[in-house]
């Protein structure tokens, strides 16, 4: 068993049922769970190694639980965190909604996290294009205005998944020589956890 | 009142009741050779568990959860409003509400499409409701709560009319239906059911029920919203824990350990489970209060600071919990949970793993410190290298791969079933369910057999310290000493003869293999 190194801290935001867990599952294990749904209970982590170039990535992924109830804890899951994937499900436009709070939210808590708007389902967009309730257009505006990127996904089909990820990791990657004071202390801790002192603590 | 029911409903259909009255302290009058402590199954030090009586009382308010004590008193007098109301008209109002709107944001499982009105929707054995005083709905098992809203209207005016007169509604029995209410403020909950359940069963099915409510929320911040705002709709709170309170029902009506107030191990050789349990140990760190391994609801191993206790309440609360996280299986959760027989009022956080892929062994890593996610993902790491290190790996996976036994290795073939349960350790042992059991419904028929044995042997004024029972089917035999608790199932075929015997032929075959059945040697950090 390897232990678990981190580089990056990105963490999953939106309403409940947009497909956050769904699009992890797709990038990290390649695969969507069909069956009931099963909502995430408070939050999960998944650490996922990446090529950026010649250079191994791992992302440090949280998956949090959309209900309103584990709000209060959402910020240790953001906290530090370098990207923030706020998913809304194209299908439901009250879940756009909860996107501009989550967006809100990241401004004045988390300046140095990198925003990914994040429309999922399109699969069920291409199957029908009446039940698109977001409009590509009015995101790609609000995007530009709050310096996020945009993306639409598909977790059933894989579409643009990889690419969301990666984009991630690139620029991660590119933006990772300048310092940033909370991100330091974030990978501070994660090393200190494998510092030998700490073992010798324990026992 | 109740309680009279019960009785009159178990002495029509039982022909050769036999009673052995005993003085209700039983420390006075132990069971031939087998005092508390000795018992197979009895733990080597001290309890693992914070109580291991096998009888609560329910209408008590142990939480201490908002009820006056005017209301206390008034829930004591066994339900003085329950032969004011008729039963047959509460069930025909529950099955004629109307549809009044689907539920916004589309997925749900199937059983909150159903329809309310349907026949189908009536015919299911048991419906739990969950309100608020203000009269909305919070949870239904079956149906949407939105389709049922005028129902729960129509629940919350029985209570608070026969509130009114001082009194508090309990039950209200029907033809063929029982309902029970229990008022936890600022939440009410609803129990319907057709089958033979007694009140006390259905009464603790909606205990569990709230403290699960409790275990998701804090009775703190229960308290807080309602306080905040008497028509708050905690549904909002609660979304998305719809399932977790659906496979808690179903554990209730399978498994007998919330029962009994017990516990059951996955049977493991001694030796083989004290090195996974000294492995867990050594993994700690200073942030741990608990550290559990469970296969499914049966315990592994339990690791605790010397100081707290857990409650077997809370753990088959966190058992239902992870069990439900299939989402966790190969991530790592973190997630609050709340053990509100432990501090209802504050949260613990629970880093939650699924360690061994392919199997269903889990780890629960507990603390109070909300930021200790990655100290406690370090343990887990830790603690799989040392059950590689100490070889303590396969016989960990053999026992996964077996986690039940046959009864038939007790050697009386009239023998179909037991439970039996070590007062001491609160641990129970139980064969698997075969041959006519394997069925859910025959399953959760012979769990109400024994739900019913049970309330004749812990009643609250006349317990008993053994019971024979016949049916047409079965033969039963309930025994109970200051040790252990015992439930036996014997075919058609048996007789009470042959059950006495069966009792002392089967507590020496437990006695011979405790050390696999049950955990002798637990833990503390
Ligand atoms: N057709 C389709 N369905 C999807 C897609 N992604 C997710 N779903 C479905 O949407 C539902 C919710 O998905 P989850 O990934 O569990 O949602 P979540 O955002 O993690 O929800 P919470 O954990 O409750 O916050 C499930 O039934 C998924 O099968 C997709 O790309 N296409
Ligand atoms: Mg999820």
């Amino acid at each position: 068993m390897t232990a678990m190194r981190v580089d990056a801290k990105v963490v999953m935001l939106g309403k409940e049922s947009v497909g956050k867990t769904s699009l992890v599952e797709r990038y990290v294990h390649h695969r969507f769970l069909v069956g009931p749904y099963q909502n995430t209970i408070g939050a999960a982590f998944v650490a996922k190694p990446t090529h950026v170039g010649d250079k191994v990535i791992t992302l440090g992924i949280w998956d949090t639980a959309g209900s309103e109830r584990y709000e209060a804890m959402s910020r240790i899951y953001y906290r530090g965190a370098r990207a923030a994937i706020v998913c809304y499900d194209l299908t439901d436009s009250s879940s756009f909604q909860r996107a501009r709070f989550w967006v809100k939210e990241l401004q004045n808590c988390e300046e140095h996290c990198k925003i990914y708007l994040c429309g999922t389902k399109t699969d069920l967009i291409e199957a029908d294009r009446a039940a698109r309730q977001v409009d590509y257009h009015d995101v790609q505006d609000f995007a530009d205005e709050i310096g996020a990127q945009h993306f639409e996904t598909s977790s059933k089909t894989g579409n643009n998944v990889d690419e969301l990820f990666q984009k991630v990791a690139e620029d991660y990657n590119s933006s990772s020589f300048e310092v940033m004071p909370g991100e330091m202390s974030f990978i501070q801790k994660m090393k200190n956890l494998r510092l030998p002192h700490v073992a010798l603590r324990l026992h | 009142m109740a309680a009279d029911v019960d009785r009159q409903l178990w002495e029509s259909t039982n022909g050769s009741l036999s009673i052995e009255p005993v003085c209700s302290d039983r420390a006075d009058s132990p069971a031939p050779g087998l005092v508390s402590g000795t018992e197979p199954g009895a733990g080597q030090e001290t309890a693992m568990f914070a109580h291991t009586e096998s009888f609560e009382d329910l209408t008590a308010d142990t939480e201490g959860a908002g009820l006056e004590p005017q209301e206390r008193e008034a829930s004591l007098q066994e339900g003085r409003g329950e032969d004011e109301e008729e039963p047959r008209e509460e069930c025909a109002v529950i099955g004629r509400q109307q549809q009044e709107g689907g539920r916004e944001g589309g997925v749900r499982d199937k059983d909150k499409d159903e329809d309310v009105t349907s026949d189908a929707w009536r015919a299911h054995r048991k419906h739990v409701f969950v309100l608020s005083e203000a009269g909305k709905p919070i949870y239904s098992r079956y149906g949407s709560e939105e389709a049922l809203s005028s129902t729960m209207g129509v629940m919350m005016a029985l209570v608070s009319f026969v509130q009114s007169g001082d009194n508090t509604i309990r039950s209200i029995q029907g033809d063929g239906y029982r309902v029970v209410f229990l008022r936890r403020s600022p939440l009410v909950l609803v129990g319907v059911s057709r089958g033979s359940q007694s009140a006390g069963q259905l009464l603790r099915e909606l205990q569990y029920v709230y403290l699960g409510i409790v275990s998701l929320l804090s009775a703190t911040q229960l308290q807080r919203v309602f306080a905040h705002r008497q028509s708050y709709d905690l549904r909002r709170l609660l979304s998305g824990s719809e399932h977790l309170t659906g496979s808690l029902l179903r554990l209730l009506e399978r498994d007998p350990g919330p029962l009994l107030s017990a516990v059951a191990c996955l049977p493991l050789p001694g030796p083989a489970r004290d090195r996974v349990s000294a492995c867990l140990r050594q993994a700690r760190a200073p942030p741990l209060t608990f550290s559990l391994l469970l296969a499914g609801t049966r315990l592994v191993s339990l690791v605790r600071r010397r100081d707290l206790h857990l409650h077997h309440l809370d753990l088959h609360l966190l058992a239902n919990m992870a069990a439900s996280c299939s989402a966790f299986r190969e991530a790592e959760g973190w997630t609050p949970v709340c053990l509100p027989k432990l501090n209802a009022a504050g949260f613990f956080h629970a880093h939650v793993s699924f360690p061994l892929p392919g199997t269903p062994l889990c780890l629960l890593l507990l603390s109070t410190e909300r930021e200790a996610f990655f100290e406690l993902s370090a343990c887990k790491q830790r603690f799989l290298e040392l059950l590689h290190k100490r070889n303590a790996l396969l016989g960990l996976q053999e026992a996964l791969s077996c986690p039940t036994y046959s009864v038939a290795l007790v050697g009386v073939p009239e023998l179909r079933h037991f439970v039996y349960k070590s007062r001491s350790s609160g641990l129970y042992t139980s064969p698997e369910l075969e041959g006519p059991y394997s069925s859910d419904e025959e399953q959760e028929r012979l769990m109400c057999l024994y739900q019913q044995l049970h309330s004749r042997l812990h009643h609250p004024t006349r317990p008993l310290s053994s019971i024979y029972h016949t049916t047409h089917t079965h033969n039963l035999y309930a025994k109970v000493t200051s040790g252990f608790e015992l439930y036996l199932c014997f075919s058609a075929l048996g007789t009470k003869a042959i059950a006495e015997a069966a009792v002392s032929k089967l507590l020496k075959w437990i006695r011979k293999e405790e050390d696999r059945l049950f955990i002798l040697n637990p833990l503390t950090y």
